[in-house]
């Protein structure tokens, strides 16, 4: 799948940079020569064929110069602090940096490494490499720069920060490693808006992003990943997130492009009262595929966790939906819900929804559901008969199914953010 | 049926011993029966030497065989969520069956005293003068059938009710048509396993346009030691006709555990309609999880007419380890499949159970309520599939799975999964997991009742979508059952 894996991940380890960070690299190569890619006879792919990115050859390096800045534009936005990543290496002049509040850090993930920025070996090595999945292990193998934030103690940061991943390699089959690493410290409060974007759908890349976030005690972070890819792009996204006592994390994926899309949302509830919305919206069309994954981990007691997943399918689209909770023997009191809901109105649509629940406390409230359907048809006629022709009444029925889910968005910049790329998606279907 | 009345007669001594030691196992008990049994170990020559026993045509014994074969080319399923030690197949005996009717008795005066009496004591009286009015009951002794009651009543209807080795002798055309068709030797290892080895089941055939005014039912009882038990049941409703069939279990208590690997195949042609309901109560194992059945267990039915129904009940309390699925094969338009289900663990029992809807007719519906209770070191798990074909038009689906957590070291889970393939499709699910509500127990106590009489009102709310789906005797019975299990699990 990626050309010349092994020569590449050699070339890649930097005598500048830390012994750990290059034995990482090493380790993340060696588990994923050891996986390989997941067949549909994984559990957790079962669903998801990746045949089609299996046949294909990436290569890692590109370093074509972006020159659409105009088209760039489309997606910033002066408000909020931009950084700008272009085929996944760091891009300042398209960066607006200088606009940083007072305690909050931002710079590439490798010089925060290099620069020994405080727990960050505690932190890229959070997670054992042992059990790592496939395409987890391949970014740490391969990853780019990245992106490093901070949110220091106390500090509340009221401005928008907005990542955006814009791949638009100058040739085709490119791979892109995009690496992020969240710390909020503890107290702070932050929102966090992550975009993986492309110009166009003419090109064929791999995305495999790998986020991480950690959540000191009382810290607050209203996050949200979107992710609009060129129509013959792949996406494999993970998002790992650490929450300590109190820290309360309002997350939102928001997925509409690429021709196979597979966004993983892990949470680790490891301090009591710590509470976790991991929220979604999916709209695909044509034959896009779109596969979510959640797992969230009940660790300690008291804590509370929320999944809504919603979903519009066109077409010949399909969705897959996996969410798992799990609640571990000391966490007692846990409360924790999860619904899945699907929309399907186009006639050669597929769902696979396949919620979980393992439970190993007695004292919990745990909830899930899924349900799959068309649109009303009482609610369309009675629409029609005030006189709204078809297609009006429907999308306006599918956007009441998409805005409770909205309102859940606590953060009113994610939210309008999040309004203007959604409306987009019902105009272009 | 009465089991009750009749228990409190026959088990007065063991009725001790229950209150003494809280919640004994009542149909612990061993028969000591001369028995004609295959030394254990399973091979082509025991499978023929089963075959031969019961004096079977040709292509049985090859279909036996081909099973057999196939089986050994298969490798025993690890996905449950449970581990259990593992089984050693060649220390098995896997024919066992009482001395005295190795000759098919013709009447139940000819049936040996000592198994009447052993099914007297499990609640299940065979004698024309004692037998119950309405059910017609297959008892079936570890290999074989004992003894069929009411068969000539429906004879008359011509219903045939016998056991599956008669049928293979009286009604080869009808076995060879349907057997396997719905779960085919090679459709999973146990199932594979039941094909080569299975001794005895009952078979039902209800004609065209006939209502059956009884209720069939068949009573299994392991009983010898180091056997396995392998029924298999079929039944077949031709067009428009309506039967319910019970099914009731028990073992001895033994420290080894035991294998039981049935396969059932239910067919409903146009317009009919079988309701299918078991009462597992196999010998769990004790406290400390030692001993127990092992239940694998494979039962499908296939809706292959139109409006026809299949409707699964079942209440599951029994069993060290439980791998059950019944599930419903929606081919016919319009036909309905249901799933009501009640599974119960205590001590360290583990319960693997749930459905399997296959949508393919169109406007096919259908329901699923699985209530799941686990008490003690337990393990309860849901795992069900809903599929919807893409012919599958207009299909709809109901999904309720619900557990209840009584004491802390148990765990229940719920892995549920839907596939939809067609648009016009309607499937809703909601599963939830919770604690016994302690506001309810206190309310109920403050009340009078004492703590126990509160958890057995609140589980007997919380079950009540499926007992009232049992017919009366067993739902009573079910009721006692769970009642028996879970004494003594809270306060």
């Amino acid at each position: 799948m990626i050309r010349n894996i092994e020569h590449i991940t050699k070339s890649l380890i930097d005598e500048r940079m830390p012994q750990w960070f290059n034995t990482l690299r090493i380790q993340g190569l060696s588990r994923f020569i050891e996986t390989g890619i997941p067949a549909v006879s994984d559990p957790n792919w079962k669903y998801t064929d990746l045949e089609a990115l299996k046949k294909l050859a990436f290569d890692v390096s590109e370093n074509g110069e972006l020159n659409e800045w105009e088209l760039l534009n489309q997606f910033r936005n002066h408000k909020d602090i931009n950084i700008v990543l272009l085929n996944g290496a760091f891009s300042v002049k398209h960066s607006d940096l200088d606009n940083l509040e007072k305690g909050v850090l931002v710079s590439t993930l490798h010089e925060a490494v290099k620069n020994n920025a405080p727990h960050i070996q505690e932190r890229l090595t959070k997670y054992p490499m042992t059990d790592t999945a496939a395409f987890i292990a391949l970014n740490q193998a391969l990853n780019g720069p990245g992106v490093y934030i901070l949110v220091d103690e106390k500090v509340v940061s009221n401005r928008l920060i907005h990542i955006i991943h814009v791949t638009h390699p100058g040739r085709q089959n490119f791979a892109s490693m995009p690496r992020t690493l969240i710390v909020m410290e503890p107290f702070s409060e932050a929102a966090i808006f992550e975009s993986h974007v492309a110009f166009g759908d003419s090109r064929t890349y791999f995305s495999n992003a790998l986020t991480d976030i950690f959540m000191n005690e009382n810290a607050t972070l209203h996050y949200c990943k979107s992710q609009k890819e060129s129509l013959k792009a792949f996406h494999i996204g993970h998002t790992r997130v650490w929450q300590e006592r109190d820290s309360s994390f309002d997350g939102f994926s928001f997925m509409a492009g690429g021709r196979l899309t597979r966004n993983n949302v892990d949470a680790v509830l490891n301090g009591e009262g710590a509470n976790a919305r991991l929220n979604a919206f999916y709209s695909v069309n044509n034959s896009q595929h779109v596969d979510n994954h959640t797992s969230i981990e009940h660790r300690v007691p008291n804590c509370a966790s929320n999944q809504l997943y919603k979903g519009i399918l066109n077409d010949s689209a399909r969705a897959v939906f996996n969410g798992r909770i799990l609640v571990r023997p000391e966490a007692q009191k846990t409360n924790s819900y999860q619904l899945n809901k699907n929309l399907l109105l186009g006639s050669g649509c597929r769902v696979d929804t396949k919620p979980q629940l393992e439970i190993f406390a007695d004292d919990v409230k745990c909830t899930h559901g899924a349900t799959i359907g068309q649109l009303d048809e009482d609610e369309m006629f009675y629409l029609q008969t005030r006189g709204i022709g078809k297609n009006a009444a429907s999308r306006m029925l599918a956007e009441g199914f998409l805005s409770d889910l909205l309102n859940t968005v606590k953060n009113a910049a994610v939210r309008e953010k999040l309004n203007s790329l959604t409306r987009r998606s019902f105009e272009a279907s | 049926m009465s089991r009750n009345k009749i228990e409190k007669l026959q088990n007065e001594q063991t009725t001790e011993n229950n209150t003494l030691s809280g919640r004994d196992y009542k149909y612990g008990f061993v028969t000591e029966i001369e028995t004609d049994r295959i030394p254990e170990g399973l091979n082509e020559d025991v499978v023929s030497l089963i075959s031969e026993k019961k004096n079977e045509p040709s292509w049985m014994r090859d279909w036996r065989l081909k099973a057999y074969r196939h089986w050994q080319t298969m490798k025993e399923p690890h996905w449950p969520n449970f581990q259990y030690s593992p089984i050693d197949y060649n220390a098995i005996s896997y024919y066992n069956a009482p001395k005295k009717t190795t000759g098919k008795p013709k009447t139940m005066d000819e049936v040996d005293p000592e198994l009447i009496k052993t099914f007297d004591r499990l609640g299940i009286p065979l004698t024309e003068k004692k037998r119950l009015a309405g059910v017609a009951v297959d008892a079936v002794f570890d290999s074989v059938s004992v003894g069929t009651t009411h068969q000539s009543e429906l004879a008359k209807l011509g219903i045939i009710f016998c056991p599956i080795s008669e049928a293979i002798q009286k009604h080869p055309k009808l076995v060879q048509k349907y057997l396997g068709s719905v779960v085919p030797y090679g459709d999973n290892f146990f199932a594979a396993l039941n094909s080569a080895v299975f001794s005895d089941g009952s078979f039902c055939y209800i004609p065209k346009g006939v209502h059956s005014p009884l209720e069939l039912s068949t009573y299994f009882r392991i009983n010898a030691a180091a056997s396995g038990q392998f029924e298999r049941t079929l039944i077949i409703a031709e067009d428009d006709s309506y039967v319910s069939y019970l099914e009731g279990c028990t073992a001895p208590t033994r420290d080894e555990n035991q294998l039981h690997a049935a396969v059932v195949e239910l067919i409903a042609m146009n317009d009919a309609e079988i309701k299918y309901s078991t009462v597992q109560n196999w010998y769990s194992g004790d406290r400390e999880g030692k001993g127990g059945i092992y239940n694998f267990v494979t039962k499908r039915g296939k809706c292959e007419g139109v409006n026809s129904k299949i409707s699964w009940t079942q209440v599951e309390a029994g069993a060290a380890i439980t791998w059950k699925y019944p599930g419903c094969i929606l081919k016919g338009d319009n036909s309905v499949g249901e799933f009501y289900s009640v599974a119960l663990t205590n001590h360290r029992m583990a319960a693997d159970t749930g459905t399997r809807m296959i949508h393919i007719g169109k406007n096919t519906r259908s329901t699923i309520i699985s209530k799941g209770i686990s008490s003690d070191e337990s393990n309860n798990n849901y795992r069900g599939m809903v599929k919807i074909m893409p012919s599958a038009f207009r299909a709809r689906n109901y999904s309720q799975c619900d557990s209840m957590l009584v004491g802390n070291k148990c765990s229940a889970n719920t892995f549920p999964t839907i596939e939809v393939n067609n648009n016009s499709a309607t499937v809703e699910h909601e599963a939830s997991t919770s604690r016994i509500n302690a506001d309810q127990i206190f309310y109920l106590v403050s009340r009078g009742l004492d703590t126990e009489g509160a958890v057995s009102l609140i589980i007997n709310g919380f079950c009540k979508d499926v007992f009232k789906e049992l017919p009366m005797e067993f739902a009573v019975e079910a009721v006692k059952l769970l009642e028996m299990k879970l004494e003594g699990s809270v306060g």
